[in-house]
């Protein structure tokens, strides 16, 4: 019955441990979790059977040894190439440790360390549950834990808190159950008693679950922190992960997308224009199968902002000309311009600086004194595009061979089946635009699911888009665009990924400006975003936008009379949407406009492996000299008890008797200062109904007040085990 | 607090076997005569009359085939009456000597504080000293030698109180108290017929019990116990509530108290408990408490008892030497 009550306890123990463990999969984008779940449940069953040591430790560490093999070392186990693959890397990190590198440790390592780190928390809690008996402590951490990683993590810790609450109130429950057992030794708990007792417990935890699920809620009463503290403390943070906490925004490094992300509210910049537009700040050309690099270029420097002198198209495209003006909060430091399409003129930049413009990308830094410096607002004028149809449709000719030299790369990684399926999704259309357009729509439907929390990231081996498109099919923005771009590329049509912002929500109407009645929109790092422009030859760069829930912010003309008669479905040609119908039209967006450009995932998802190694490596140094200490007894029990039995001289056993002593004096019964070893032995021989107490002492006694040299009888190592399992039982 | 469990010297256990055919109960107040017989110490009884503490002497003389011999001390008594006299013998004309009651291996000195300290002194002499003086003659006292002297406690009339000085030439004092109600019965059953003392048989003989106490001189005391000896003895001196603390003579006598205690229990070296229960009977009478402790009724016992539980028990061997 106590067996069973402690099992109750110690699973109830796991569960709780578990909690603890959900948060990594998803934050650290560790992939594999479940093996550390494995491993996890493994070393606690080890330590619930009470398996013994000597038969424990080789099976933890084979486990380990297995878990290391399957994930990083090719090798077949044991091999030679195996052992020198172990070397190797234990060498690099030793040498990693020695030069305290930590961010240079390999997978391998991270890995080794956290699963050291399982086994060293499933013998703590072990002993917190099952020898010392308290869980409270361990409890409070986990509530902490989890809100405080629900708070400041994209993990959704509604789940948890329920499951840990529930965990809790039972093992808590079991816990003093089971001390109300030990403390009455003689009763022998039955069946029925356990039943009787267990049911109220079960009672109250269902209903107190129920009432909580049922009651009405108050809706938070405090704002999101992080925004908010942000926004106190002037934070700042462009999404680079600070802190190893994922949130949206602009941020420069694309190089490795995927993951989840938590919505961020901090307003970025107000911008007054007439429609709702689509904020361009770069785009970026290489596609690395994990993420997007720039191809470096010389910025061509010193431009004048009253003509910047660029366009993403050409003038054979319709412009309805307007006026726009911009104003960045202290959330915005990325030192760029961002800009609507089809921007001519910079005016009123408040302090005089100098804007370098690469071409390439349309990235326009702004720069005083060569150091990056965000303006802090700007009037503009722009003449916002509309595309023809007709004109996209019959833009024949050939792409120039800048262009088809650096938009049409493809990595290796990029798999067969991507290729064939953009192939079968383009084959029915004869012309760029329409190949483009079906792409585009591809991802409208065939389940693909708009998602910001359930995020994977590519494996090693692994191409992001091929893991979007055919495994998960769940993602944000980076995601679509960069699923689009390689398609279309496959398929030889130029296009490449854009980033920048969405048009933010809309703050007031008839703001007065330039004596004109415009809108003001408010733009929050949520409104991060990304999406694809195909490249038309005598048109130019044509903006595309295949996310889920966002509409394309260009307008497309159907010109003159011929959209009739095209092929084409019917809803692609009306994409001429005024930016409020955007908004009801579309529900989720508003929602959902969270879509982040890849660069904060990316940068923040290095930034959290590099934190969890920071914390990873003072935990197991915290952790192994505190279990060290929490288990002394134990393995100084332990060792005590191999030296006598090796051999029982008088040295090893008076070393074996003084370490009972504190055995007992720690465990069973204290010994007063007054208090002769006869009389503690007889007491504690009492306790344990033995007399094996008395035998030691009276062979200790003639070692130690007789002087004798050598000892009188033999067997006293069992005697001495027998007493020390009593006492640690 | 008796060792039952642990094995007693063949020899001695036999002895108390025999005692405890005369004498119900009284297990403590057997083994510590033992003890002092042993250690060539006395023993102060201090008690009310009719508990047994003739009888227990007596038994104790006749399971060793000891001479037994009384002195009933009165306020009258003279110190020869305890020495023995010289008397003019006309036809040797000669002074002859008549030995008295000290002469006698086992002495019963029955309420000594009832006489005169001149009278007092001259058995303490005796005790201390090993002989006694009489008329300029030196006479050895007999070997063994072994006084119990009971003493009613002090708080009734008619008495001389032995002074503080006096009492520490005995090794022991105890108390016998009243038996239980069980052992009373017994006891009545016990004496109904013959009193079964008259049918007592020697178990030991003197030679033997010299023998003995040659043996418990050769107890073995290791450093940490003589460490926790005087541990235990100098802590007494620096009790607040003692006037004046235990002497090194205190010392001494608590290690040849525990060296018997030791030999009683078959051991030839002595553990902290033969120390910490021979110390019950040896320490408190050595002790003069501070007016205010008497004051407040603390005894020297309790303070003694208070010792115990706080000087720490060498558990370790010593490694200094």
């Amino acid at each position: 019955m106590k067996k069973l009550l402690l099992s109750l306890i110690y699973i109830g123990g796991f569960f709780l441990l578990l909690e603890w463990l959900w948060p990594l999969g998803i934050l650290t984008n560790t992939q594999n979790t479940g093996v550390f779940y494995l491993y996890a449940a493994f070393c606690f069953f080890l330590a619930f059977m009470q398996v013994r040591w000597y038969i424990a430790v080789p099976l933890k560490l084979l486990g380990l040894i297995f878990i290391l093999d399957g994930l990083f070392i090719p090798e077949r186990i044991f091999s030679s190439g195996w052992w020198s693959i172990l070397y190797e890397q234990l060498m690099f990190n030793a040498e990693a440790v020695w030069a305290q590198e930590w961010w240079n440790f390999t997978a391998f390592f991270r890995s080794l360390l956290f699963l050291v780190l399982l086994w060293l928390v499933s013998y703590l809690l072990h002993y917190w549950l099952v020898i010392a008996r308290r869980a409270l402590f361990f409890i409070i951490l986990t509530f902490v834990y989890i809100t405080v990683i629900d708070t400041f993590t994209p993990y959704e810790a509604q789940g948890a808190i329920i499951r840990t609450f529930v965990l809790a109130v039972f093992v808590l429950g079991l816990l003093q159950l089971e001390k109300e057992v030990s403390d009455d030794d003689r009763k022998e708990i039955k069946w029925k008693t356990a039943i009787l007792a267990l049911a109220p417990l079960v009672g109250a935890v269902l209903l107190a679950v129920a009432a909580g699920t049922a009651l009405p809620k108050f809706s938070p009463q405090w704002p999101d922190p992080v925004p908010y503290l942000e926004n106190v403390t002037g934070g700042a943070g462009t999404g680079d992960g600070e802190g190893g906490v994922q949130k949206v925004g602009y941020g420069e490094n694309d190089s490795r997308l995927g993951g989840a992300f938590v919505q961020d509210d901090t307003l970025v910049f107000q911008a007054i224009v007439e429609d709702r537009q689509y904020w361009r700040a770069e785009s970026k050309d290489q596609y690395t199968g994990k993420g997007w690099e720039d191809t470096l270029e010389e910025p061509v420097t010193g431009r004048d902002p009253g003509d910047i002198g660029y366009s993403l198209f050409e003038e054979t495209v319709e412009t309805d000309p307007s006026q726009g003006f911009i104003d960045f909060t202290e959330e915005a430091d990325f030192g760029k311009l961002l800009y609507p399409y089809g921007m001519t003129t910079i005016g009123n930049l408040e302090n005089p600086l100098e804007i370098d413009l690469h071409t390439q990308t349309g990235e326009m830094e702004t720069r005083s004194g060569g150091d990056s410096v965000q303006p802090a607002s700007y009037t503009f004028d722009y003449g916002a595009p509309a595309f023809d149809l007709r004109q996209l449709r019959e833009a024949g000719g050939e792409d120039p061979a800048s262009v088809r030299e650096k938009y049409l790369q493809l990595p290796s990684s990029v798999t067969e089946r991507t290729k064939e399926l953009a192939s079968e999704v383009v084959s029915e259309y004869g012309n760029r635009y329409d190949k483009a357009k079906a792409v585009e729509s591809y991802f409208s439907s065939n389940g693909f699911e708009y998602s910001t929390t359930d995020v994977e990231v590519p494996e090693a081996e692994e191409d992001y888009v091929d893991q979007f498109v055919f495994e998960t099919k769940k993602g944000y923005c980076d995601n679509y665009s960069t699923s689009m771009v390689v398609m279309l590329r496959a398929e030889g049509i130029p296009a490449r990924w854009v980033k920048g912002f969405t048009g933010g929500e809309i703050k007031e109407t008839d703001a007065e400006l330039f004596g004109e009645n415009l809108n003001a929109y408010d733009i929050t790092s949520a409104n991060a975003h990304s999406w694809v422009e195909v490249y038309f030859p005598d048109i130019g760069w044509v903006p595309f936008e295949p996310t889920q829930g966002f509409t394309n912010n260009a307008d497309f003309t159907s010109g003159t009379d011929t959209d009739s008669g095209e092929p084409e479905r019917s809803e692609e040609s009306p994409e001429v949407e005024a930016p409020d119908q955007q908004q009801e039209g579309n529900p989720q967006q508003i929602g959902e406009e969270e879509g982040t450009d890849g660069s904060a995932e990316s940068g923040r998802e290095e930034g959290f492996l590099r934190n969890l190694l920071w914390w990873l490596v003072p935990a197991v140094i915290l952790i192994l000299p505190a279990v060290l200490y929490v288990t002394r007894l134990r393995w100084l029990s332990w060792y005590y008890g191999r030296r006598l039995a090796k051999k029982e001289t008088p040295d090893t056993f008076q070393a074996a008797y003084r370490h009972l002593l504190v055995v007992l004096d720690k465990k069973v019964q204290k010994r007063g200062e007054g208090e002769t070893l006869r009389a503690y032995a007889k007491s504690i021989d009492r306790r344990f109904e033995t007399v094996d107490m008395q035998h030691l002492t009276t062979q200790y006694e003639r070692l130690v007040y007789r002087k004798e040299e050598r000892l009188q009888r033999t067997g006293l190592s069992e005697l001495w085990e027998n007493l020390i399992k009593k006492a640690l039982s | 607090m008796s060792q039952s469990s642990f094995m007693l010297n063949s020899k001695i256990a036999e002895v108390i076997k025999n005692i405890n055919k005369v004498i119900v109960g009284k297990e403590d107040a057997v083994i510590l005569s033992m003890v002092a017989l042993l250690a060539k110490g006395h023993v102060l009884l201090e008690d009310v009359p009719g508990v047994g503490k003739t009888m227990l002497v007596r038994t104790l003389a006749k399971s060793m085939n000891c001479e037994f011999r009384r002195i009933q001390f009165t306020p009258d008594l003279l110190p020869s009456d305890v020495t023995g006299v010289s008397i003019y013998n006309p036809k040797t004309t000669e002074f002859e000597f008549r030995p008295g009651p000290i002469l006698g291996n086992i002495v019963l000195a029955d309420e000594i504080n009832r006489t005169s300290p001149k009278t007092q002194s001259s058995l303490l002499e005796g005790m201390e000293e090993a002989n006694i003086t009489v008329d300029g003659r030196t006479v050895p006292l007999k070997h063994p030698f072994f006084v119990m002297a009971t003493q009613n406690p002090i708080e009734y009339e008619g008495t001389y109180p032995l002074p503080e000085a006096q009492l520490d030439r005995f090794l022991l004092k105890l108390k016998m108290g009243y038996p239980s109600y069980q052992e009373e019965m017994e006891m009545l059953a016990r004496t109904s017929g013959t009193h079964p003392i008259d049918s007592l048989d020697p178990v030991m003989t003197l030679e033997e019990l010299a023998q003995a106490q040659e043996s418990v001189r050769g107890v073995y005391v290791d450093r940490t116990i003589e460490q926790y000896i005087v541990s235990l003895t100098s802590a007494t001196r620096e009790h607040p509530d003692v006037y004046l603390g235990v002497s090194p003579r205190g010392s001494m006598a608590l290690m040849k108290a525990a060296k018997a205690y030791a030999y009683i229990y078959d051991r030839d070296y002595i553990v902290p408990d033969d120390v910490q229960y021979v110390a019950r009977f040896v320490l408190p009478h050595r002790l003069i408490m501070t007016s205010e402790a008497n004051f407040e009724g603390k005894t020297a016992e309790e303070v003694i008892e208070e010792l115990i539980e706080r000087t720490n028990v060498p558990v370790q061997r010593n490694v200094s030497e």
